[in-house]
């Protein structure tokens, strides 16, 4: 008897949810985002949700660093979320465990996001074994930043900043002054995959890469930051100085010319006062191929999702959002259709824009983490002379020739 | 009345009063402790470590972990870190703690000042310390430059020679101020007649301090040498703010090492291992720990 009303109870519970479910409640999707001084994604999914009254979101920060660690502990206790944001070089990761929706079907249908618009380098990270794992939302690159009044008083052309190695080493040295505690450039060779990001270009345009470590040309990238340390050109802390802290820097003047990102261009814009630049990277020797780094975020559905259908609805949104990227959160499109209406800082947009088709995307490999690592250890092994960059660069080659085999 | 004397007399009553301690224990701490050692034997991907049921791997993760080419220079680091961090601890934190016992105006005061370094969240301390030690414009090269003993800047955390002693002198600055109020109460403990019968004997400062304080104090440095150890072999924050181990693995010390295997490559087995050894040490340390607080209570 009483296991007949506790039966008739639950029967009465589960009604009421069935009903409460087919009236127009809102779905609520879980998202995960890093928590970003841009403030993207926050901004974003409220702006969706004053357009989308049957959607809620249910918005998670996490630091910069842990995201992707949350998102992996959770797909694999069963609690991930609908949407996470993913660094574009781990997408492959998350892809080749098989948490992530394909988005194929969803873009075969979608009247806002086509796969032939992306440029290559996004979609590149964004896709697995020829599947599209997650749309980026936007990308970015480095270029060479540099200090005009520096220029003038060195009786440098600040209208002729340098092309090549050889015209970056030789103007670099100029600007170096040691009783002005004044350094030339800066580039990061932190130990983290910030180090990794910043040498990959100066190794592509030599003919070198991720997976041709060995290769001559990485060899000689390697040797030419190898020279600008210890000649002194640059401070011996670029080995521990992340892309944030060389820019802080070069806003100080001691630096005069840094390799850093358009993530930087609100704050130099703020507080530097003084004439500052942007150049394309500057490439091996004239005629050699450009190269540069590609950054950015891309978001992921989960396959564990509920509400795959409104989950595609935000990317969509997103991606219909990308003229704001540039003049709202320092990030250009990764789809070629979009224009920037009045872009800020007009010169700086249009080298960024440039060296973004350039960029050449990290992996994509499911074990990236474990191919950067050597790479920043190669790095900061030759730096620091415990061994030439030929041997530091071959030991790397051997670790990222075993993760490729795994 | 008699009711409630008879259930607080009772075994039920003892019960309830284990069950929760013993319940909390196994959940909290032996729980993830047996997990860690698990993982340390079996093939671990980042992606199942929501089950328990892996491939198992026997000692082969102990066997990589060694045979990768940084483990010498982590181990050695490890070693000079605990060791060096210790030393310096304890014997600034003593003479400081033997200083304020002399019990000037304001000593109590100042005492409780010194507390306001260990408060300090150690990213914070770490975030800090990075300015003082910044190779450019660093304050301290900063001030060893007008003071002439140095010519060009010194790279503290750059430097491969010098990175790892500038994290243990971030963490012996950190961990002075504990070490002197655990060793303050050890000597406030002594009684004063004791120092006035030696002196009576004529015996002198340095005799007096080698033969009552010290002994007296053994129990007490005991306890703090271990509670430094197992303080030491924690201290995570200052090498991630500082040095991330670099440059080139130069100031790598294991609790570091670990977490940038399982969290940063994704090798948790490998890291799991490194955790499973400090965890040994740390439990042989605790023993002794546990030893001597016992001493110090029938003292």
């Amino acid at each position: 008897m009483k296991m007949l009303a506790f039966k008739l109870g639950l029967g009465v519970i589960v009604a009421v949810v069935s009903i409460h479910n087919a009236s127009a409640d809102p779905v609520t999707l879980q998202v995960w985002a890093q928590d970003e001084i841009s403030h993207y994604t926050q901004v974003l999914t409220r702006d969706f949700e004053a357009k989308n009254p049957d959607i809620r979101i249910d918005l998670k920060l996490i630091n910069f660093a842990d995201v992707e660690n949350d998102a992996i502990r959770a797909a694999a206790t069963n609690t991930a979320p609908d949407v996470s944001q993913i660094d574009n070089p781990q997408v492959a990761t998350f892809a080749s465990h098989n948490l992530l929706l394909d988005l194929g079907p969803f873009v075969a249908n979608s009247k806002v996001i086509h796969r032939e618009d992306f440029y290559p380098g996004p979609l590149t990270n964004a896709t697995w074994q020829d599947r599209l794992y997650a749309i980026p939302r936007g990308a970015n690159t480095i270029a060479l930043f540099y200090n005009a009044d520096m220029f003038r008083a060195a009786g440098l052309n600040p209208d002729a900043p340098p092309k090549t190695w050889d015209e970056l080493y030789t103007v670099a040295r100029k600007l170096t002054d040691p009783a002005a505690h004044r350094y030339g450039l800066a580039y990061s060779a932190v130990a983290t995959e910030e180090g990794t990001f910043q040498f990959l270009p100066f190794a592509q345009t030599a003919g070198g890469d991720f997976d041709h470590l060995d290769n001559p040309g990485t060899v000689r990238a390697l040797e030419f930051w190898q020279k600008l340390l210890d000649e002194k050109i640059v401070s011996n802390d670029v080995l521990v100085w992340g892309q944030v802290d060389l820019m802080a820097s070069f806003r100080a003047q001691n630096v005069a010319m840094a390799i850093s990102g358009p993530w930087e261009l609100p704050t130099l814009d703020r507080e530097a006062k003084f004439d500052w630049r942007v150049a394309m990277l500057p490439v091996e020797k004239e005629g050699s191929p450009r190269a540069s780094a590609l950054g950015e975020h891309a978001y992921g559905v989960f396959k564990s999702s509920k509400h795959p259908q409104e989950a595609f609805r935000l990317l969509e949104y997103f991606i219909s959002q990308q003229g704001r990227n540039w003049n709202e959160f320092g990030i250009l499109p990764s789809v070629k259709t979009v224009t920037t209406v009045n872009p800020k800082w007009p010169a700086a947009y249009a080298i960024f824009a440039e060296e973004v088709q350039y960029a050449h995307a990290r992996g994509p490999s499911p074990m990236w983490p474990q191919i950067s690592k050597p790479i920043q250890v190669a790095i900061q092994t030759a730096l620091t002379h415990r061994a030439d960059a030929k041997t530091a660069l071959a030991e790397a080659q051997r670790h990222v020739d075993q993760v490729l085999k795994k | 009345m008699r009711f409630l004397k008879a259930w607080r007399d009772s075994d039920a009553f003892n019960l309830v009063l284990v069950v929760p301690a013993v319940g909390y224990l196994l959940a909290f701490s032996a729980f993830p402790l047996i997990y860690n050692v698990v993982m340390s034997f079996q093939q671990v991907d980042m992606f199942d470590v929501g089950t328990l049921i892996r491939p198992l791997r026997g000692f082969g993760n102990y066997v990589d972990v060694f045979a990768r080419s940084e483990a010498g220079t982590v181990l050695w680091n490890t070693v000079l870190f605990v060791v060096m961090s210790i030393v310096f601890q304890l014997s600034i934190g003593f003479a400081l703690a033997l200083f304020f016992q002399l019990d000037f105006p304001g000593a109590k005061w100042l005492r409780g000042l010194f507390l306001a370094g260990w408060v300090m969240p150690a990213l914070v301390v770490g975030a800090i310390w990075r300015w003082i030690f910044a190779g450019d414009f660093g304050v301290l090269n900063y001030a060893l430059r007008s003071l002439h003993l140095i010519g060009g800047p010194v790279f503290w955390t750059s430097d491969p020679s010098i990175a790892l002693w500038s994290i243990i002198i971030a963490n012996v600055w950190l961990g002075i101020p504990f070490n002197m109020i655990l060793l303050s109460v050890g000597l406030a403990g002594i009684p004063d007649d004791v120092y006035e019968a030696a002196a009576l004997d004529g015996a002198g400062m340095i005799e007096r301090f080698r033969s009552i304080t010290l002994p007296l104090m053994a129990p007490t440095l005991g306890a703090v040498i271990s509670l430094g150890v197992i303080f030491t072999l924690q201290q995570f924050d200052l090498v991630a703010a500082l040095t991330q181990g670099g440059p080139a693995g130069a100031s790598n010390i294991a609790q570091y090492w670990s977490w940038q295997m399982s969290f940063e490559t994704y090798e948790i087995s490998d890291g799991a291992v490194v955790a499973t050894l400090m965890m040994t040490v740390v439990a042989a340390v605790a023993l002794i720990y546990v030893r001597a607080i016992r001493h110090e209570q029938r003292a």
